[in-house]
């Protein structure tokens, strides 16, 4: 069997090289956090202040048709950090989108302010309820297959987690 | 005007190369200087491992989404290049820069001398000189022809098969007989042992990594390995004082200036006279292991 001799120094130098790039791969997005692009898929809510730097704006109405976990999370840290959550099963469907941004997000031209909530514009498109409210410094955009009553719902309850 | 889409991909791997042959350059560098790794077949095996594994591990598909990099990814290059520089830049500018510069030098100093190597007023060789080179198995149709320069100089041209042996009337001039035949000697041996196609085979991966500043540095190694492994095949016994002479006929040929050429030539002297290449400096396995740690580790890096 061939010998292997020499080999040490080297194992000991590409995890010293490998230390070093874990380093400045963790230190770069603390330093300069717009360097971090995502889509960053998260695991649970609770990690979601961790990953986009503020916690996610949920409604505390929860339909059990909707299932009661999230079917996905994505965070995205630039331009812009948001992050979306979404509840989805063969009957229903909700996303929460919450950005944290200066400028408004496009809404449909057909859009028309939400009875008695000054904050909020929905409009439909398609077969699916939209709303678009201005809370706390971050737009919140809601999309739903439940209907007008229960986006209205939605956007009553919504919350920080 | 929007780039199309393949450029973009294109631009992407060569980026990504460039990572992978930068992390691995830094590591077998500092492993060679730690192992003082002598001039020789090991050395030539690392450099040529250099060229080959970064195109290689770039290439490795399921690496350019977002999600890797963010979530799985040992390091996300994405965060550097988008370090914030002053004036509205980002880092990625400036490296950019940088790989323009390095692929304008590489046509400049490599890709338009290889097209102006042959000296078309080369005159027809003394008979004496091309019954010398032929005399060297393969070369029994090789070419022979004199340069006009002044300067010392001896350079073969073509392809296998049809092998061309340009010596400089300058080179007649000074050199004697013997030293004549080892100079010869040591061009032929660029084309013995599979040598014209490796030393082809990677320029042509390195003309790949064009704006890549360590395939320049590596590539330029990898020659001047060549050059002293061809001295240690040309000259033995005695006459590698004969070759000795020659080199630093060549190197007082050469102007100051020169600085790169000077050193190769002082290089090649000091191993050829120190007593030669060491062939076996590190096992086969040893290189083999290392490359599989590099072939395991580099795709983690995007």
């Amino acid at each position: 069997m061939a010998r292997v001799t020499g080999l040490g120094s080297f194992v000991v130098i590409t995890l010293l090289v490998l230390a070093g790039l874990r380093s400045v791969h963790l230190a770069v997005p603390i330093a300069f956090p717009e360097t971090r692009p995502g889509p960053i898929a998260i695991d649970t809510l609770d990690d979601v202040r961790r990953v986009v730097g503020f916690a996610p704006v949920i409604p505390a109405y929860h339909p059990a048709a909707l299932g009661a976990l999230p079917t996905r999370i994505t965070g995205i840290l630039s331009p812009s950090a948001m992050v979306t959550i979404v509840w989805q099963t063969p009957e229903a469907y909700l996303s929460v989108t919450t950005r944290r941004d200066r400028s408004r997000p496009t809404a449909s031209p057909l859009a028309v302010p939400l009875a008695d909530r000054p904050d909020a514009s929905w409009w439909f498109e398609g077969s699916r309820a939209h709303a678009l409210v201005a809370r706390d410094g971050l737009w919140i955009e809601v999309e739903t297959s439940l209907g007008e009553q229960e986006l209205r719902r939605f956007v009553d309850t919504l919350s920080h987690y | 005007m929007t780039p199309p889409p393949w450029l973009s991909t294109l631009a992407s791997y060569l980026g990504q190369v460039t990572l992978h042959s930068v992390v691995m350059g830094v590591i077998f560098y500092a492993w060679a200087h730690r192992v003082r790794l002598p001039s020789g077949r090991t050395k030539r095996h690392l450099l040529a491992l250099l060229l080959v594994l970064p195109p290689i591990t770039a290439a490795i598909p399921g690496r350019a989404t977002v999600e890797f990099g963010e979530r799985l990814a040992w390091l996300n290059s994405a965060r550097l290049l988008a370090v914030p520089l002053p004036g509205g830049l980002h880092l990625i500018h400036l490296l950019l820069a940088v790989a323009v510069a390095f692929t304008a030098l590489t046509i400049w100093q490599e890709v338009i001398p290889s097209f102006e190597r042959v000296d078309r007023s080369a005159a027809a060789a003394p008979s004496s000189l091309v019954a010398l080179a032929r005399a060297l198995p393969g070369w029994e149709h090789c070419a022979v022809s004199v340069s006009p320069g002044p300067a010392t100089m001896l350079v073969t041209t073509g392809v296998p098969g049809r092998p061309r042996l340009v010596i400089s009337r300058g080179a007649l001039r000074t050199l004697t007989v013997p030293q004549l035949d080892v100079a010869i000697r040591h061009e032929h041996a660029h084309w013995i042992g599979g040598r014209w196609w490796w030393s082809h085979a990677l320029f042509a991966i390195r003309l790949l990594q064009s704006g890549n500043p360590v395939a320049l540095w590596v590539f330029r190694e990898y020659c001047l390995e060549i050059e002293i492994d061809c001295d240690a095949i040309a000259a033995t016994g005695p006459n590698v004082a004969v070759l000795a002479r020659v080199l630093l006929t060549v190197y007082q040929d050469t102007g100051p200036r020169d600085m790169a050429t000077r050193h190769a030539l002082r290089r090649r002297v000091d191993v050829l006279l120190g007593g030669g290449p060491a062939n076996a400096a590190l096992p086969a396995a040893t290189v083999l292991a290392a490359s599989g740690i590099m072939l395991v580790v580099l795709p983690w890096l995007v």
